[in-house]
């Protein structure tokens, strides 16, 4: 499988993510240092201690130049700099770690996206036209109309305030917490993904109502197979290509909502530090998250464009 | 006889069925799709008696008790600050519509002009615009639109402009898709041969061949829009107070939602149902106008 073609297909991938995450970081870095004023005018420090904060962040030399040592300091030691409100914070272990509390949410956010996603699908294919198909075919438009947020606010009262006691108290995010607690992980994934299970729904559906029809599966019904046997093993697989075109824009959706539902639950992750730090005007940070972000996304693409291959063998790169 | 020939003479008049009449009368029989039409249409009339009246001035401090649950002269209760929340849903409105609205409106005057030149030119052209879009489908549009709007300062207009910004692809790739097939058929090689003008060829022939796709695609931009002003002004970076969205409402509400909870419950009803009218109302038409790809 893995010719020589998608090895060059690969490199040239990489290589454009490369391309957009410098090109998307330089914009946004130039972007602010642009903004009037500086970003430790706020401090009303005065003479010789602003002289030497502004050296301290090299702030005191030619744009050109701050721009010139970003890049070589993010490409040859990804070093994404110092936090400019926490003093002697560095900003590439701080995203490391916020990148691992995030990813924990966003995983179990794309298994619920599409393990929900493909059951309701197949179901309500399966069972066309009766009120179960119904049913779920109206949801999944209620379930991609609601934002994210909306869905969050609803769980939090349900199970936050409603049935405190089951929950304990213990609803939301704690640093050392169990990895349980329903408002730590189970309820943040949830909300993140439910929108997107909807369109996947949606999406499995139209495919398998078109692939079941298919000769091949009548065949295979011939045969004797079981119904089990004919949905996942020959039908699905088919029906999946459809589906895997939209998990590039899913896999950008559940990473630009987790912003979002970080802020809400107050996960500590990357979603919560970028809105944040725009919030703190922490420019070192927004410039270094967002170019993780660029980065990620840049992969997960990438990921899913060679994931068709496995899928459906007759796409080569 | 004498029937017969001014039976031939007067050609038998059928029923002209035009495009929108005969898209109008399915949507009509869709059934959601009406009531969503009905549902914005009441939307659009709050949002307009909003600027002239509101139960309460949407700013004023203190009309009744802070945190005050509905009762009979608050319908939806009071805010942390004891504004009242009816009136400033109302206003909210007026965000959420202008937003929509207008995002699209820009949306087709960048993506559709852009597609054409793709679609029909091919070639270089073509390989560049798609490369540019590419692009543009791999950064995170919400992360851009705020940085952008940070860059530029929160206003309804700078909201708006970084929305375009982020998502004007979707258009564009639609409009280029329709106009690579519409550009080899027959009508089209006519026009060429007669010799039409290249502007003529892109806004007079193919640009109306395509409107049905592009009015569905336009539709279901608008809750896409309005669901970004939503995130944008629920992170706090968005429309600014005293103005609310309901983005930002839902916000100010999450932070009391123990004791408080029609403070969240408001705002998330009003946004989840614009959005969920809007996506029918672009199922139906998508239906009513693009019977091809009818599921």
């Amino acid at each position: 499988m893995l010719t020589k073609g998608t090895l060059v297909y690969i490199g040239q991938r990489l290589v454009l993510i490369a391309f957009t995450v410098v090109a998307v970081s330089s914009v946004v870095f130039l972007g602010i240092h642009r903004l009037p004023g500086d970003a430790l005018m706020s401090e009303r420090l005065r003479g010789s201690a602003y002289q030497a904060l502004l050296h301290h962040y090299g702030l005191d030399r030619p744009l050109l130049v701050q721009y010139w040592d970003y890049i070589v300091g993010v490409v040859t030691r990804g070093d994404l700099g110092e936090s400019l409100v926490n003093r002697g914070l560095h900003i590439t272990p701080l995203v490391l770690r916020e990148l691992g509390v995030s990813a924990e949410v966003g995983g179990l956010a794309l298994i619920f996206t599409i393990g929900l996603g493909l059951t309701l699908g197949i179901f309500a294919a399966l069972r066309q036209n009766t009120w179960l198909d119904y049913l779920l075919t109206t949801t999944s438009v209620v379930g991609y109309s609601m934002p994210n947020f909306v869905i969050a606010a609803f769980l939090i009262l349900i199970f936050g305030v409603w049935l405190d006691n089951v929950t304990g108290g213990n609803f939301y995010y704690q640093l050392g917490g169990w990895r349980g607690d329903i408002g730590q992980l189970w309820l943040p994934a949830f909300a993140l993904g439910f929108p997107y299970a909807s369109i996947v729904a949606r999406l499995t559906r139209a495919s398998m109502l078109e692939v079941i029809r298919q000769d091949y599966i009548r065949t295979a019904r011939a045969k004797g197979l079981t119904e089990f046997l004919i949905t996942v093993r020959h039908a699905l697989r088919n029906a999946l290509i459809p589906v895997i075109t939209i998990l590039g824009p899913l896999v950008i959706g559940i990473i630009t909502g987790s912003v979002v539902i970080e802020n809400f639950f107050g996960i500590p992750g990357l979603g919560k530090e970028f809105a944040q730090s725009i919030l703190n005007r922490d420019y070192a940070i927004v410039i270094g998250v967002f170019t993780m972000y660029a980065a990620l996304v840049g992969l997960a693409n990438l990921v899913v464009d060679l994931a068709y291959v496995v899928i459906d063998p007759r796409i080569r790169y | 006889m004498a029937t017969a020939v001014a039976a031939i003479a007067r050609p038998i008049q059928f029923e002209q069925a035009s495009l929108w009449s005969d898209a109008w009368r399915r949507l009509r029989r869709n059934r959601l799709a009406l009531v969503a039409t009905i549902y914005l249409a009441v939307l659009v009339a709050v949002a307009l008696v909003s600027t002239v009246w509101t139960p309460y001035r949407m700013s004023a401090i203190g009309v009744t008790q802070t945190y005050a649950p509905p009762s009979a002269a608050h319908l939806l209760g009071a805010d942390e600050l004891g504004r009242d929340i009816l009136s400033r849903l109302m206003v909210g409105a007026q965000v959420s519509i202008v937003v929509g609205v207008g995002t699209q409106v820009l949306v087709l005057i960048v993506g559709v002009p852009i597609g054409l030149l793709a679609g029909y030119y091919k070639g270089w052209l073509d390989s560049v615009i798609s490369f540019v879009i590419n692009v543009f489908y791999g950064i995170p549009d919400i992360l851009v639109a705020m940085i952008l709007v940070f860059l530029l300062g929160p206003s309804l207009r700078n909201i708006i402009i970084s929305i375009v910004v982020t998502r004007w692809m979707d258009m564009a790739r639609l409009v280029r898709g329709q106009a690579l097939s519409l550009r080899e058929r027959e009508f089209v090689e006519a026009g060429r041969a007669a010799g039409a003008r290249p502007v003529k060829m892109l806004f007079g022939h193919i640009l109306p061949n395509a409107l049905g796709p592009i009015i569905v695609q336009a539709t279901f931009g608008i809750p896409a829009a309005i669901l970004f002003e939503a995130f944008l002004s629920f992170l706090g970076v968005g429309v600014q107070p005293p103005t609310p969205s309901w983005g930002s409402m839902a916000n100010e509400g999450v932070a009391s939602i123990q004791y408080a909870p029609h403070m969240v419950i408001a705002p998330s009803i009003a946004l989840s149902l614009t959005l969920m009218a809007f996506n029918f109302l672009g199922d139906g038409l998508r239906d009513a106008l693009d019977p091809r790809t009818r599921r």
